[in-house]
């Protein structure tokens, strides 16, 4: 009776883990090689402020 | 706890020349190591050990989050406000904004000021979708016509009394907060309003709000909009700027300037009951002193656990000081000001921390404070890492800033009539009018509070464009030289970065340091440095 609980359950935990470690793994090197801000710095903001850049704005007073 | 010690400490050992305290105090390198050269970008991020590094890595995930919630709360609005207003893309600084905050903290230091910065990211990305679903640029949402907004400096307590009705700080998302994060937005904002023939010897605050204002960056909601004569005179003129921008009908809520007189309170008094009474007539919603006293309670434990706080900084044994102190009371007080209950069990937490260092005998920053300073006067807001650089660079421990000592009586809640007068001491105590508006004794109180605080140094924020503050500079160094104080003037252009760059504002310090005390700098590498491209 307990087998039949015990396996499945380490097999949902087993994957759980894994999942769990390839997540830390995967976030953590995106934290460590801080390359969220590099993205950032050098390719969203540049392009974000072309953007702004470019806009018309009514500043009629 | 003892065996995960255990197993961490070889590793710390192994790892240890990464760690740039520890460069720094080998004399190998430092914490600028890691940057490219003016950006701010950082190669890697700081190694601070096992431990640390972990808690870093945690609160960096857990900011991740509330940013994917706020998402995720209102998509559409959100990459729309990204498309239409140019302080939204500065938000994306954020992350680097904090890592700039925290550099070189370790321990309870780093724990607590996790803490209090997240208490800051959950709750402004909370704001930010709930101002973008509703705000009319944006095509409007349900809360839209329920919105009182208000000048940022207008603590909003008060406006709590109103049920179902949502007090919102006009400036806080698109002027103030985001020049903390983004050193170059605001002049564009000051360009904007100079171009219209604006002086450009205005304070840069206002001179920012004006341009954001005539950018039609402001988002728009709410039925009314209410305006203040506070902090000082120069909020007066972009107070008027503003109303006429935003369009909607306005009350001007004009607190007393010599707000330490009893013979204003009931001036200042009725213009509060007048304000109320403006919002029960346009939004058709009865004043409820009950709902208010919820909130107020909360507000009064925010302040007790601050004054609690207090003592501990006049120890040489807090963990808290520096911008982890002032950044998150700026916040907590002004903005927060006893709405979020979230802030409460943070100061409830960071309390049980700042107890425990106490009792252990806790030296802050691995015991290198070498002077306890006094930050005085409205600090620089496109530097906010200055007290963090001050801590790293010459061991200045930042123990408290005027902006601290906001509004802290107690505010009674059972009786209306007391509470009002309690409510307008405490509303007139505001962002940058405790000491710096008020008159002489509010600004000459600098060296009561140093001495109160154990601090052998006052660095007094010098806001170049602050015409009332223009005329103390020779009294001031005068009465520093008489107590024993050592003092040095920051000069600074609060929110314009081009006209003293923070190298500018850091040579102040360098140039006492080194020439008036002899001293060594603990780290050599962040003396002088080019972060005039960083956010």
């Amino acid at each position: 009776m307990m087998k039949k609980f015990v396996k499945p359950f380490m097999k949902l935990l087993s994957k759980v883990l894994l999942i769990g470690l390839i997540g830390f793994v995967a976030t953590f090197a995106l934290y460590i090689t801080n390359g969220e801000n590099k993205l950032i710095y050098y390719v969203i903001r540049p392009f974000l402020n072309k953007h702004y850049d470019s806009q018309e704005r009514d500043r009629k007073i | 706890m003892k065996l995960l010690e255990k197993m961490i400490a070889p590793i710390d050992k192994a790892l240890e020349r990464f760690d740039p305290v520890k460069q720094s105090e080998k004399g190998v390198g430092g914490l600028r190591d890691r940057y490219y050269d003016k950006t701010g970008v950082a190669k890697w991020r700081e190694w601070r050990g096992v431990r640390d590094t972990m808690v870093d890595y945690t609160a960096w995930l857990n900011n991740i989050l509330s940013m994917v919630q706020m998402v995720a709360s209102a998509p559409v609005p959100i990459m729309k406000a990204f498309w239409e207003y140019r302080w939204m893309g500065s938000y994306l600084g954020t992350f680097m904004f904090i890592d700039r905050l925290f550099e070189g903290y370790r321990g309870p230091e780093l724990k607590i000021a996790h803490m209090n910065m997240h208490a800051i990211v959950q709750s402004l990305t909370k704001r930010i979708a709930f101002a973008m679903k509703n705000d009319r640029r944006l095509g409007g949402g349900p809360e839209t016509e329920k919105i009182i907004p208000h000048d940022e400096t207008i603590t909003p307590l008060f406006l709590k009394g109103f049920k179902g009705l949502y007090p919102f700080p006009l400036q806080t998302l698109p002027e103030f907060i985001i020049c903390d994060v983004d050193q170059h937005i605001e002049p564009y904002y000051i360009d904007v309003a100079e171009s219209y023939g604006l002086p450009a010897d205005v304070c840069s605050r206002c001179s920012a709000e004006t341009g954001v204002a005539i950018d039609d960056a402001f988002p728009l909601f709410g039925k009314v909009l209410l305006s203040t004569n506070m902090p000082c005179n120069a909020s007066e003129a972009t107070s008027m700027f503003q109303r006429r921008r935003y369009g909607k009908p306005d009350f001007p809520i004009t607190l007393a300037m010599q707000h330490n007189n009893p013979e204003a309170l009931p001036y200042s008094r009725e213009t509060l009951q007048n304000a109320m009474k403006f919002v029960e007539d346009n939004y058709g919603v009865k004043y409820d002193w009950d709902e208010f006293f919820r909130y107020a309670k909360l507000m009064n434990e925010q302040n007790t656990i601050e004054l609690e706080k207090w003592d501990f900084f006049k120890t040489p044994y807090s963990p808290l000081s520096g911008i982890a102190e002032s950044l998150y009371r700026l916040y907590s007080w002004q903005s927060v000001n006893g709405q979020d209950p979230y802030f409460n069990k943070v100061d409830r937490k960071v309390i049980r921390i700042m107890r425990k260092c106490y009792e252990e005998k806790h030296l802050p920053f691995g015991g290198k404070t070498r002077h306890r300073a006094f930050l005085w006067g409205p600090s620089a807001v496109y530097y906010t890492d200055f007290p963090t650089w001050t801590q790293n660079c010459w061991g200045i421990t930042i123990v408290l800033n005027m902006d601290s000592t906001m509004g802290f009586n107690m505010i009674n809640t059972e009786d209306p009539e007391i509470a009002m007068d309690d409510l307008t001491r405490f509303t007139e105590k505001a962002c940058m009018r405790h000491h710096a508006v008020g008159g002489w004794e509010n600004i000459n109180a600098v060296w009561e509070w140093a001495k109160n605080f154990n601090c052998d140094m006052v660095l007094m924020n010098d806001n170049i464009a602050c015409n009332g503050m223009l005329g103390v500079h020779g009294m001031m160094e005068d009465q520093a030289r008489d107590l024993g104080f050592h003092f040095i003037f920051i000069e600074h252009d609060l929110e314009d970065s081009r006209t003293v760059s923070r190298q500018d504002m850091r040579n102040c310090v360098n140039k006492y340091m080194s020439v008036v005390l002899n001293e060594q700098p603990l780290d050599p590498t962040i003396v002088e440095f080019d972060d005039s491209d960083a956010y």
